[in-house]
């Protein structure tokens, strides 16, 4: 167990949630770090967010028929929900089964698909296969649709196997077109008219339609097909029942989890641990992460801030420590751009595999809109998150000295760890204000204007962009 | 006296457009004495190329369209979060907007007049207009849902009365939306949070609330409310995704769960671009959706004809009643009697 537990409570908090405040933290500290973990796992506990407020005035995001409407929604959600770990299993299953708005041009759909997520994400691998199998944004996005039992369309089939679950090398050309062959008759309803539908917009008289998984047996092929050295008449649950139970199946789901909670950097002894987890509890997710946050690998300080935060993750997690969009605000639309441009349209993932994450997120271009984005959240006072930083800081003492402010603000922000050269950058810039005084009351103005310029500087530090 | 009435379907005004002939998020609409249809669409979100979409749409009952006034935007005469639109006795066109905190004034060719409003708690400022209704003494009644109670206007701005607060008790609100006076003079207000209608005298003394259907019939988040001669009560029962009648006593009169087909500016348009009509007409837009495993919502979201978001009721002086069903972008009719 690290000596730090604040600052371990602020790690799972930051890979199993999007950070939290000092409040948040306490709070969680006074639960204990086993009974945070459980409380995380069991999101179904915690009442859901309700978005009452939202879908009625702003009616766009109840319908969700525009893309942007759909990107502003899901940051409600993500900045508003209380269930963190349901939030975060989503968007990791939304970059592994990557489906985008671009194709599908049905923002609901796509939309749609991440509530999936969200309901099944924590469960069985099988059953969240079987799910993906039946959304209707994957059938339409992998082309599952066209595939017919005197036709198949191996896009869906091919895709199940490189991409979602064994990875390639552990499957042949073969198994491909079978597993394309289990799954005919997996469609959608009115499949013809969703189709033109999703080409054209001119003709949704009333806006778009949700669409319906079908199965039409009429278009399955009822055939005998060999799939990874067994043979029978396979339907698509039958695939996934064969899949599900591979070992390469259990390495693959491993090693991404390992690499979306842990580590850009893979590590094949933690990945062993996970995937022997996955084998022992025949796939459970819950089980997984659950192994994996009580472990050495997850709280070893050595993989603190060794990921850096998705924009998706900086976005919403400065947000929420700002205390920002809990009531509708037509600029939630600003948000959702600022993570566009960091290079995450969050429902329009670049292609098939999703995003590249890791180093990839950085470049001179998207770490100027990083730092900005970050500090222009951050630099509003009438934001209530900063409000209460702000008082936090009033109530505990009349005046700080530059290193006492650096050190109080790290701590507010969600106990944030810095290296040495950092603090001592922080102090230096700390130190054109001199000592910060809320006392007396003319002084406050300026004190809480020096305040947001320090956490705006903090923000952009390395160790804040990082998780 | 429980009344027996019956409701059936006629016919859908207008369909998705973002400009022109068409709506976008109906949520609300008022009639003015020559049978002109004004309705308000509030669109969004607020991105430059949607802005244009936020309109007030001129129509009648037999779907002529007769044009369009205001935009998106912050200037005299243009709307963002436009939420309720009433007409006074000189027909003049009132629209509230909830962002906006302010009425804005128009004459019956939408030509800009003046504004009023002031953003605050004060008596007589503004938090989130919801919804407008004027007596008969040309007098203007808002919801102020941001401040949870119902203030009473002369049509130029000035304050003349109100009440409420928020809570869940007797007499209290949260986020009221929908308003409706009757004959007589009788306040109805839906308020929203708490799942009711209650029924105020003009001078604010509480006469009735209605709360506390069981089941199914119960009402969840009430938006636009009417009233009829006989003191039957139309609830656009937003979070059930229907429309409810209710006698003067409470009683369950209908429900009703829209059977929308296409409007005639829609059949126009598929007239005009048959290739596109032809995979719509061979479609189930009716499909049967799964209802256990499902919010209403979702099932709207599924079922074209299915009213989603209904936002306002509003009766007509030959007994029609007009649903504005926001997020199919259309106005639902039904024949009274």
């Amino acid at each position: 167990m690290p000596e730090n537990e604040l600052g371990l409570m602020a790690h799972l908090l930051r890979r199993a949630g999007f950070g939290a405040t000092l409040q948040e933290l306490q709070e969680y500290q006074a639960k204990g770090y086993e009974a945070t973990v459980e409380e995380l796992l069991h999101p179904e506990d915690i009442p859901e967010w309700n978005d009452d407020l939202v879908r009625r005035y702003q009616p766009d995001q109840n319908s969700v028929m525009y893309f942007e409407s759909a990107q502003s929604y899901c940051m409600y959600k993500m900045i508003n929900s209380k269930r963190l770990l349901e939030e975060k299993i989503s968007l990791f299953w939304h970059g592994l089964f990557a489906t985008a708005y671009g194709k599908l041009n049905h923002a609901k759909g796509v939309l749609n698909q991440t509530d999936t997520f969200r309901r099944h994400g924590l469960g069985s691998f099988h059953n969240i296969l079987m799910e993906l199998s039946r959304d209707p944004a994957m059938v339409f996005w992998l082309d599952n649709k066209d595939n017919h039992k005197d036709a198949p369309n191996e896009n869906y089939g091919r895709e199940l196997l490189e991409l979602f679950s064994m990875g390639i090398g552990n499957y042949s050309e073969d198994d491909v077109k079978n597993c394309a062959r289990a799954f005919t008759g997996w469609t959608i309803a009115n499949a013809d008219y969703m189709a033109e539908r999703a080409s054209r917009d001119s003709i949704w008289p009333s806006g778009r339609i949700d669409w319906q998984f079908e199965y039409r047996p009429e278009d399955h092929d009822e055939t005998n097909k060999e799939f990874l050295g067994r043979t029978g008449n396979f339907n698509g649950d039958d695939i996934i029942d064969i899949i599900a139970m591979r070992p390469a199946t259990s390495w693959f789901i491993a090693g991404k989890l390992y690499n979306y909670f842990v580590s850009d950097t893979p590590n094949e002894e933690a990945i062993s641990f996970l995937a022997e987890e996955y084998r022992k509890s025949s796939g459970d997710i819950r089980s997984m992460l659950r192994a994996l946050f009580l472990s050495d690998y997850f709280k070893s300080e050595s993989v603190w801030y060794d990921k850096i935060k998705s924009p998706a993750e900086l976005v919403v997690g400065t947000a929420r420590l700002a205390g920002s969009y809990k009531t509708p605000q037509s600029d939630i639309t600003n948000l959702a751009s600022d993570a566009n441009f960091m290079g995450q349209e969050i429902l329009n993932p670049p292609t098939v595999e999703g995003w590249h994450t890791g180093m990839e997120w950085v470049d001179t271009g998207t770490l100027v809109e990083r730092v900005n984005s970050s500090a222009l959240v951050i630099g509003d006072t009438l934001q209530p998150g900063v409000q209460a930083m702000i008082q936090h800081l009033k109530d505990r003492k009349n005046s700080y000295q530059p290193n006492e402010l650096v050190d109080e603000c790290l701590l507010l922000i969600g106990s944030l760890n810095v290296t040495d050269s950092t603090r001592e950058r922080l102090v230096e810039f700390a130190a054109n204000f001199g000592e910060v005084k809320f006392t007396p009351e003319d002084a406050v103005a300026c004190s809480e204007q020096q305040v947001v310029e320090l956490l705006q500087l903090i923000l952009a530090t390395r160790e804040y962009q990082m998780a | 006296m429980t009344t027996t009435k019956t409701f059936t379907y006629s016919h859908t005004i207008g369909f998705l457009a973002a400009t022109g002939r068409g709506l976008t998020n109906p949520v609300d609409l008022a009639f003015n004495s020559q049978g002109v249809i004004y309705v308000l669409n509030r669109a969004g979100p607020e991105t430059t190329v949607r802005l244009p979409s936020k309109r007030v749409t001129m129509c009648n009952l037999d779907e002529d369209w007769f044009g369009d006034f205001g935009t998106g935007g912050h200037d005299d005469g243009e709307f963002w979060w436009p939420s309720a639109i009433a007409i006074d006795s000189q027909d003049q066109v009132y629209v509230a907007d909830e962002a906006l905190q302010r009425i804005s004034i128009f004459d019956k060719d939408g030509k800009f007049l003046s504004k009023w409003g002031i953003k605050g708690s004060e008596p007589g400022q503004l938090e989130y207009p919801s919804n407008l209704a004027f007596d008969s003494d040309n007098n203007l009644w808002l919801t102020d849902s941001g401040n949870h109670r119902v203030q009473k206007f002369t049509k130029d701005g000035q304050f003349i009365s109100g009440w409420g607060q928020r809570g869940s008790g007797s007499g209290q609100f949260e986020g009221p939306w929908g308003l409706a006076l009757a004959d007589n003079g009788d306040v109805y207000i839906s308020d929203w949070g708490n799942d009711r209608i209650q029924r105020y005298s003009n001078d604010g003394a509480l006469i009735k609330e209605f709360a506390g259907l069981a089941g199914e019939d119960a009402i969840h988040r009430p938006a636009g409310l009417a009233v009829d001669a006989e003191g039957n009560i139309y609830v656009a029962d937003w979070g059930n995704e229907r429309v409810k009648v209710l006698a003067s006593d409470g009683t369950l009169l209908a429900s009703l769960r829209g059977e929308s087909v296409d409007s005639k500016w829609a059949a126009d348009y598929f007239g005009v671009n048959p290739e596109e009509g032809r995979l719509r007409y061979a479609a189930d837009l009716f499909p049967e959706l799964d209802p256990p495993a499902r919010r209403d919502r979702e099932i709207s979201a599924g079922v074209e004809g299915f009213l989603w978001g209904p936002t306002a009721v509003k009766l007509d002086v030959q007994g029609n009643l007009y649903v504005a069903d926001s997020l199919r972008h259309r106005l639902q009719i039904y024949k009274t009697n």
